[in-house]
């Protein structure tokens, strides 16, 4: 394999000379540049994927690489840039409406330290403490966050690695239990074209219980905007992490998004992620790492994709230790020429005996241009468990469309209602009313104009 | 009568052959793969220029490709420099008694219930007479070809059908299809061929079995059958008998061709010699096998139960063209010891209203690793297409593996994809209602075995079924302690 990859990518040669500024600038600890310089290392060798790539099989980026990219937050000389006051407009699209939260707004991964929606004096619970990335990534005391991760074929994630400047830290301390969940906005606007690369550490604390919404919004110009976020979160022992995380960027993003959940014993973990139209590129990537035993996780995914969109939702589900439970749902809805890819995979090692896991990916196809790729797999090596995973491509059911037609109600009404109802098998999982009545407004937005196929 | 006479002439020469071993030897050729291996086959075999052509773009295919590195399953390092591409008569292992044979393979044999002379074929021990299997396939030959059916050897088709051969051979498996496909195009040995004329139902199964003493296929074997407009053919290939085999590497191509209304059903027992219990020795099977179905509402329907090679890869698969046509995979791969099997099908949905169905069973057990890897592809003109598929996986001891690696692609917002996998291992409280009911444990797994795979051994014709039902047991012999 040759170093030098793809050299007809700008961005390629963007990214080489931003390590370079980045590395002279010689900010950071021996451990920081020591992950750095082998995470590039690890990029160069291995580029941007391709669709040779079986993890980037049906997920073809190349015509999104293009475009030149500035890089973001790199500036001469090194260190973040300020933060930029967000577009009211934008963390507006992003409120939710009777939600009782702290909220937090981040601009282009950058936090400028505010809270809103908390106690008068604008500060959080005790239990819970929100710091920049940049404040503590050099600090000895937070070195077990940074560096320590694995990304094994994650071209992204290397990426991210070698160039990250800021995010959001948060820790639940142990013991705490936060009732009021934390929004976090995570606004992305520029004036021109910029790589952004935000990178995130959460712990949730010994025995710590929390709830954190994040919105994903900004993108809505001419201007195109790369963005490569990674997160990492740490699960302690008998803590408990409610993660709903809402996709609602413009057409002008291009997203991916890398989250390592590691879990340890008896914690339980449940994400929440709605892909809703809008961005162009959005590919997740979310693994959930169960180091421990008698773990709880469940991932529940909802996709509603439209205009030329390509949505890509990889999940891993890794059981290392017995008696885990793990259950997926993952739900799409296709429409117009979008593109939907589905790749979730649970594996098994040979220790985790005792192990279930439950995968189940459907998919409603309502356009004849769209196309959807599916690949539920499982990898076993234990001999006494359960696992099992379905999959399931189609159409609106003739029967029931029939049915509510001849009881009077409208093609389009019907269709959207048979959508919804869809889609409700994920929708009810969410735990806050106030959210979920939020997704679905943001569903039935999406639906009405779009259901002629 | 000129096809018998080259029965009989060929038996008689498989006489000399296991006659006379050292003179036979002379006549293979020098390892390795390079043009002029090729030409010398090719020559050997008396083959037309179109063929050697045909054999010539195979091996530059099979130059230009690489080994494939996305299989589950480290790839044994083979040199095709070292195999020996030809080797006519290809000299089986010999023995002059049935008392030399490993009493092992002939306690099976005893299991399986293989007459004693099929026995003897089967574990390469000379045969002197001329027995019933040979006459009882001369009888069946005359019966075919009252029907206008073709069943006879790949050089025999090249000899007598170059039209049918040079039409059909490479449409549906080309030359550069895979490296294993290439390889099989430049040196495949020999093989069957099966034409069925139009509206012809094929009045018996159609097996390889009969002929095991008539041919001698070889390590790279090429199968095509052709069914023509309206006609049905049910092929049979393997046995259940373990078979002996010097050759480590098989890399076999089967292409099925139905056109209008046709009906294809193709049957595989497969055992080879897995190995002994480290994984040494043990066959490479990497087989290419695909059909498609034509026509307008025809259908092709895989069937196999596999429980032998050290290594087994292979997708059966089904182009589905014409409209209304129907593909269908049924499976039970079994592996134990160190034994691999990274299997499944494809089905490629073209035509409107296509239906295929996928049922595959895997069962493993000591340290055997067993994948399903399959595909399904709703093109964008095959409305209403629909796809069900099943595969479920049993574990037997903590050693073993089970994977599952299925691909679901939709270009078409009317077809129906359904895909459902479940692993597990066989529950205590099945063994134990069986233990009480005075059945041991081995007892109660086989019967829940057989229970499990019934699905597939269903699809099986009715003799090939009980012996594949015995070669499951026997199989899983001694796994559950």
């Amino acid at each position: 394999m040759s170093l030098i990859q793809e050299p007809a990518i700008p961005l390629y040669d963007a990214v080489v000379k931003g390590y370079h500024t980045l590395s002279t600038a010689g900010a950071d600890t021996e451990g920081v540049r020591r992950a750095r310089q082998s995470a590039f290392d690890q990029w160069r060798l291995l580029g941007f994927p391709s669709i040779k790539n079986e993890d980037w099989k049906y997920t073809n980026i190349t015509r999104y690489l293009k475009d030149e990219f500035a890089l973001d937050g790199l500036v001469a000389g090194g260190g973040p840039v300020a933060a930029v006051a967000a577009p009211a407009g934008l963390v507006k699209k992003a409120t939710i409406p009777g939600l009782d939260a702290f909220q937090v707004v981040l601009v282009n991964g950058v936090w400028d330290g505010k809270v809103h929606g908390a106690s008068p004096k604008g500060e959080l619970p005790k239990g819970i403490e929100l710091l920049k990335v940049s404040q503590v990534l050099n600090d000895p005391a937070f070195a077990g966050y940074f560096g320590n991760g694995k990304w094994g074929n994650q071209h992204f994630a290397y990426l991210n690695t070698a160039l990250f400047t800021d995010g959001l830290f948060i820790r639940v301390k142990d013991g705490a239990v936060i009732e009021k969940p934390l929004h976090v906005v995570h606004v992305f606007t520029a004036d021109r074209n910029l790589l952004i690369q935000p990178r995130h550490v959460w712990v949730a604390g010994r025995n710590a219980e929390a709830s954190v919404i994040e919105s994903i919004v900004g993108g809505e110009g001419d201007v195109k905007l790369w963005v490569n976020s990674l997160m990492e979160i740490f699960a302690q022992t008998d803590s408990k992490l409610d993660h709903v995380v809402l996709q609602t960027a413009g057409t002008g993003v291009r997203l991916v998004q890398h989250t390592t959940v590691r879990q340890q014993k008896q914690s339980l973990y449940n994400n929440y992620t709605f892909t809703l139209p809008g961005a162009e590129l959005v590919r997740n990537d979310l693994q959930a790492r169960l180091e421990e035993d008698h773990t709880e996780t469940h991932l529940y995914g909802l996709y509603l994709t439209a205009g030329g969109q390509l949505v890509d939702n990889h999940t891993l589900v890794d059981h290392q230790k017995p008696n885990c439970y793990s259950n997926e749902l993952y739900k799409g809805v296709l429409l117009e020429k979008s593109t939907g890819v589905f790749n979730g995979k649970v594996y098994v090692h040979q220790d985790a005996q005792k192990t279930n896991a439950f995968q189940q990916n459907n998919n409603l196809v309502i356009s004849k241009q769209a196309t959807i790729d599916s690949k539920p797999e499982l990898e076993i090596y234990a001999d006494d468990v359960k696992c099992s995973h379905g999959s399931t491509v189609g159409q609106f059911s003739e029967e029931a469309l029939f049915y509510l037609r001849a009881r009077g109600i409208g093609e389009d009404t019907a269709k959207a209602l048979l959508i919804n109802a869809f889609a409700f098998d994920v929708t009810e999982k969410l735990r806050n009313e106030a959210v979920e009545h939020f997704v679905n407004e943001l569903i039935s937005q999406h639906i009405p104009s779009q259901t002629q196929a | 009568m000129a096809n018998d006479k080259e029965i009989i002439d060929n038996i008689a020469n498989k006489e000399y052959e296991f006659g006379f071993v050292t003179d036979i030897e002379m006549d293979v050729a020098p390892a390795g793969l390079n043009e002029e291996t090729i030409r010398y086959i090719s020559a050997r075999k008396n083959e037309p220029e179109w063929l050697l052509e045909w054999r010539l773009k195979g091996l530059q295919a099979f130059g230009r490709q690489k080994l494939p590195a996305w299989q589950n399953f480290e790839m044994p390092p083979i040199d095709f420099q070292k195999i020996s591409y030809y080797a006519a008569p290809k000299s089986k292992k010999k023995y002059d008694s049935l008392d030399q044979v490993d009493p092992e393979l002939l306690a099976t044999f005893e299991k399986l219930g293989i007459p004693l002379n099929e026995q003897k074929a089967l574990a390469g021990v000379a045969v002197d007479v001329v027995f019933d299997s040979v006459s009882v396939a001369t009888t069946y030959k005359e019966k075919l070809k009252e029907l206008g059916i073709i069943f006879c050897s790949f050089g025999e088709a090249v000899r007598e059908h170059p039209e049918l051969v040079k039409k059909y051979v490479g449409s549906v498996v080309p030359y550069s299809d895979n490296i294993f496909a290439a390889l099989n195009a430049a040196a495949f040995s020999d093989g069957s061929f099966v034409y069925i004329p139009k509206g012809v139902r094929c009045p018996m199964e159609l097996s390889t079995y009969f002929r095991i003493n008539t041919e001698n296929t070889g390590q790279f074997e090429r199968t095509l059958i052709i069914a023509d407009e309206g006609s049905y053919v049910s092929y049979l290939e393997g046995c259940t008998a373990p078979m002996r085999d010097e050759n480590q590497l098989h890399a076999a191509v089967v292409e099925l061709i139905a056109m209008e209304n046709a009906e294809i059903k193709y049957s595989t027992v497969q055992n080879w010699y897995p190995g002994d219990k480290d994984g040494n020795g043990g066959i490479y099977n990497f087989v290419t096998k695909r059909g498609i179905c034509k026509g307008a509402n025809s259908k092709i329907s895989w069937t196999q139960v596999e429980t032998g090679s050290a290594i087994t890869w292979k997708y059966p698969s089904v182009i589905l063209q014409g409209d209304n046509s129907t593909g269908e995979f049924y499976s039970v791969a079994v592996t134990k010891n160190k034994q691999i099997a990274d299997t499944g099908t494809k089905m490629h949905h073209i035509g409107r209203n296509t239906r295929s169905r996928i049922i595959s069973k895997g069962i493993s057990a000591g340290q055997g690793q067993n994948s399903y890897r399959g595909l399904v592809q709703m093109g964008s003109k095959a409305d209403n297409a629909r796809n069900f598929t099943q595969c479920d996986s049993l574990l037997i001891g903590d050693r073993c593996g089970a994977h599952t690696f299925p691909y679901i692609e939709s270009k078409n917002n009317s077809a129906t994809v359904e895909h459902e996998a479940t692993t597990s291992k066989i529950g205590e409280d099945q063994i134990f209602y069986l233990n009480q009911r005075g059945i041991d444990s081995e007892k109660a797994v086989a019967l829940i075995i057989n229970g499990y795979a019934k699905e597939v051994l269903n699809q099986l014709p009715m003799e090939f079924a009980v012996e594949a039902q015995k070669l499951l047991s026997i199989t899983l012999e001694g796994s559950v302690g």
